[in-house]
C-alpha cells in the first residue's frame, strides 16, 4: 500500500492562468466563492449538500422520513406558526418606518397609514390578519402536539418551550393591541391589565411596572411599544431557534416505536427497541457512501421507513405553505380592514368594554369571580401546561393521532381546551351592554 | 488518584481546598453577586419613580364654589368631589372591577362596562364589583383650595370640615 501524499496547491510562481483564462473563469469563480455547491443537485450526494452545505438550509437534516412530510402527520401546523411570525416581522418593521408611540401621534399616524400612506392600509392589514391568525395557528399547533403525543420522552423540554412561546405570542399581541391607541385599543388594555390586579401581593406591583404609572397612558404606551418592537420579539426569536434545533436533537418528529402497517423485524429491530430512540440501534450509517446511488436508504436496522432528500421534498414543501400563508393574508387584508374605532377617550368607555379576543375567556370567567378567573385558573392551566408531559406517565402513542393508549389524556384535554373556547365564544358573542347576556342575532 | 484513594477523600469530606479552588470559589461568588445586584437594579430601573402626566394631587378650588349638597365630577381626574352641609368628601369613580370609568346615577354610580352598581358612598350594590369605590383624602391648602390626595386611601365615610 503506498501512502498518498497531500495534494500541494501550485506554486504561485509557475503556471499563472492568462488574462482571458481569468477573465472567462471570473463568473465560475465568484460562484463557487459564494455557494457551496451546484444550483440545481442533481444525485443524491449533491443533495444532501445542497442542505447541509447552505446556511440557510443547514436546518433540515439531509434526509427526512417520508412520515413527516404527509399532511395528516402534522397538518403543516408549526411551520404556518412560523410563516405567520416572519410575515408580522417584515410587515411590522415596515409599519414602524410610520409609526410613533406617543398618545399625541399613535392615532393620527393610524389614519395616515389608513388613507395616505401607499400599501399602508394593506400592509396594517396583513399585520392585524396575521397577529390573529398567529394566536389560533400557535394553539392549534399545540392541539396536534398533544393529541398526537409528541410532547412525551424525549420531546418533554420542547412543549415547555412551545408554551412559553404560546405565552409569548399571546403577549405579543396583546402589547400590539394598545399601539392604534383608539377606544379598542385602550379599554381592551385597561380591562386587560386590571386582570393582573387579582394577583395577591404583586398583582398591584406588576401592573404599575407594565403601565409605567397607575393607568394607561403615555407611559405605558411607550412601554407596550418596546416590548412590542423588541424585547418581545428578540425572545421569540432565540425561543423560536432552540425549538427547532430541539425537534432535530430529540430525533425529528415523535413517531411510532414500529411504523404502520409494518411487522417488527425480529431479527435485526430488537422487541424491545425504546420508544424515544434518538439513537436508533441502526449500525452507524454513513450518509455519503449512501448518497452516491439514487436508491433506497439501505435497511440496516430497525430504522425500516423511507427517507427522501430534504432537497427537493422537504423544501418543496415549505415552499408550498409559505405560499399558502402570503395567499390567505392577502386575500384576507384585500377583504377585511383592521378595526380602527374613534381616538380613545378615557373618559367615555364603551359599553361593554372587551379585553381582546383570545382574553375573553379569562374575562367571562373574571365576571364569575375576579381571584379565581383571572388568576387561580389561568394560573394552574399554565402550570399545568407546562408540567403535562412530565404528568403522563405511560409511555406509548408517540405520534399517533387519538392513541387508544392515551385516549384519558386526550379527553382530558379537549374538554379543558373545549371549555376554554365555549368562554371565549360566550365572553365574545353572548355578552352585551353591562356584561349582561346577549344573543349576537 | 486510586479508586481507593478517592472513596477515602470523600469519607473525609472530599480532598482539602487548594488555593485554586478556594479562589475559584471566590471569583465565581464575587461575580455571581455583582449580576444579581445588577439585575435587581435593572428591575428597579424599570418601577418608575416619578409618573408623568398624572398628577396624584388634584386642587379643585374654594370651598365657597361648592353649594351645599353639590356633587361635582371630575372627568379627567376621575374623582367626583361632594359637599354635604359643611363636610366635603372625594370618591374614585374608577370602578374595582376592572378600572371602567362609572358614570353617576339616582342611586349613585354604575359601570357602563360589566354592570357594577354602586351606591351614592361608593358601596357596592350588584353587578361583579369586588370592592366598594376608594375614598381620597381631601384637605385644605394654605391657600384655602379644596386639595384631593389620589394616593391616600381613607376609610370610607371620611370628611373634611371646614367651617363656613
Amino acid at each position: 500500500m503506498t501512502i498518498e501524499r497531500p495534494v500541494l496547491p501550485p506554486d504561485p510562481g509557475e503556471d499563472v492562468p492568462g488574462f482571458k483564462e481569468t477573465l472567462l473563469g471570473m463568473p465560475r469563480r465568484v460562484y463557487r466563492s459564494i455557494f457551496r455547491s451546484r444550483p440545481v443537485p442533481r444525485t443524491e450526494l449533491e443533495r444532501s449538500q445542497a442542505v447541509a452545505d447552505n446556511f440557510f438550509f443547514h436546518i433540515h437534516s439531509a434526509k427526512v422520513r417520508e412520515r413527516s412530510l404527509k399532511w395528516k402527520t402534522t397538518f403543516g401546523l408549526g411551520l404556518l406558526t412560523m410563516n405567520v411570525f416572519l410575515v408580522l416581522c417584515v410587515t411590522g418593521i415596515l409599519l414602524m418606518f410610520y409609526y410613533v408611540p406617543s398618545p399625541e401621534e399613535a392615532y393620527k399616524r393610524m389614519l395616515d397609514l389608513q388613507g395616505a400612506v401607499f400599501f399602508g392600509r394593506f400592509l396594517r392589514n396583513v399585520h392585524r390578519w396575521a397577529a390573529e391568525a398567529m394566536v389560533v395557528l400557535a394553539i392549534l399547533h399545540m392541539v396536534r402536539v398533544f393529541l398526537t403525543g409528541s410532547h412525551k420522552r424525549p420531546r418533554e423540554f420542547n412543549w415547555v418551550v412551545g408554551v412559553r412561546l404560546l405565552l409569548l405570542t399571546l403577549f405579543m399581541s396583546f402589547t400590539g393591541y394598545l399601539l392604534p391607541w383608539d377606544q379598542l385599543a385602550y379599554w381592551a388594555v385597561t380591562v386587560g391589565t386590571a386582570i393582573a390586579r387579582y394577583a395577591p401581593l404583586v398583582g398591584d406591583e406588576i401592573r404599575y411596572v407594565l403601565l409605567g404609572g397607575n393607568e394607561v397612558g403615555a407611559e405605558a404606551l411607550l412601554r407596550f411599544y418596546v416590548l412590542h418592537v423588541a424585547v418581545l420579539p428578540f425572545a421569540m426569536l432565540v425561543l423560536i431557534g432552540l425549538h427547532f434545533w430541539r425537534v432535530r436533537k430529540d430525533g425529528g418528529l415523535a413517531r411510532p416505536a414500529t411504523p404502520e402497517g409494518k411487522p417488527e423485524r425480529t431479527p435485526l429491530a430488537p422487541a424491545e427497541l425504546p420508544a424515544f430512540d434518538r439513537f436508533p440501534a441502526t449500525p452507524a450509517k454513513t450518509y455519503g457512501l449512501m448518497a452516491v446511488v439514487p436508491l433506497r436508504t439501505p435497511q440496516t436496522g430497525g430504522d425500516v421507513e423511507k427517507q427522501v432528500p430534504s432537497w427537493p421534498s422537504a423544501l418543496a414543501r415549505e415552499l408550498l405553505l409559505m405560499t399558502i400563508t402570503l395567499l390567505l393574508l392577502s386575500v384576507a387584508a384585500i377583504l377585511w380592514d383592521a378595526p380602527l374605532e374613534g381616538i380613545a377617550d378615557p373618559s367615555h368607555p364603551p359599553n361593554p368594554a372587551k379585553a381582546p379576543w383570545y382574553f375573553l375567556g379569562l374575562q367571562e370567567m373574571v365576571s364569575y369571580d375576579a381571584f379565581w378567573g383571572g388568576i387561580g385558573i389561568p394560573g394552574l392551566l399554565v402550570g399545568l401546561a407546562l408540567l403535562a408531559p412530565y404528568l403522563e406517565r405511560r409511555a406509548g402513542g408517540e405520534g399517533t393521532w387519538f392513541h387508544p393508549k392515551r385516549s384519558a389524556v386526550n379527553w382530558l384535554f379537549l374538554s379543558v381546551l373545549a371549555t376554554l373556547a365555549v368562554l371565549t365564544l360566550v365572553g365574545t358573542f353572548f355578552r352585551g351592554a353591562n356584561w349582561a347576556f346577549t344573543t349576537p342575532w | 488518584m486510586s479508586r481507593l484513594e478517592a472513596l477515602h477523600d470523600e469519607r473525609a469530606g472530599g480532598p482539602p481546598p487548594t488555593r485554586r479552588s478556594v479562589m475559584t470559589w471566590v471569583a465565581a461568588g464575587a461575580f455571581g453577586t455583582c449580576a444579581a445586584v445588577m439585575a435587581a437594579f435593572n428591575l428597579i430601573f424599570l418601577k418608575p419613580r416619578v409618573t408623568t402626566g398624572e398628577a396624584s394631587k388634584i386642587r379643585v378650588g374654594k370651598p365657597e364654589n361648592f353649594s351645599s349638597g353639590s356633587v361635582v365630577e371630575l372627568t379627567d381626574a376621575k374623582v367626583v368631589v361632594r359637599r354635604d352641609g359643611d363636610r366635603f368628601s372625594a370618591v374614585s369613580t374608577v370602578c374595582t372591577h376592572l378600572g371602567c370609568t362609572v358614570k353617576r346615577t339616582d342611586v349613585g354610580f354604575e359601570c357602563p362596562c360589566h354592570g357594577s352598581v354602586y351606591d351614592a358612598m361608593g358601596g357596592v350594590l350588584g353587578g361583579p364589583a369586588p370592592k366598594p369605590l376608594p375614598w381620597f383624602r381631601i384637605t385644605l391648602t394654605p391657600t384655602g383650595e379644596l386639595e384631593v390626595d389620589k394616593q391616600a386611601v381613607v376609610p370610607t365615610g371620611t370628611h373634611l370640615e371646614v367651617a363656613s
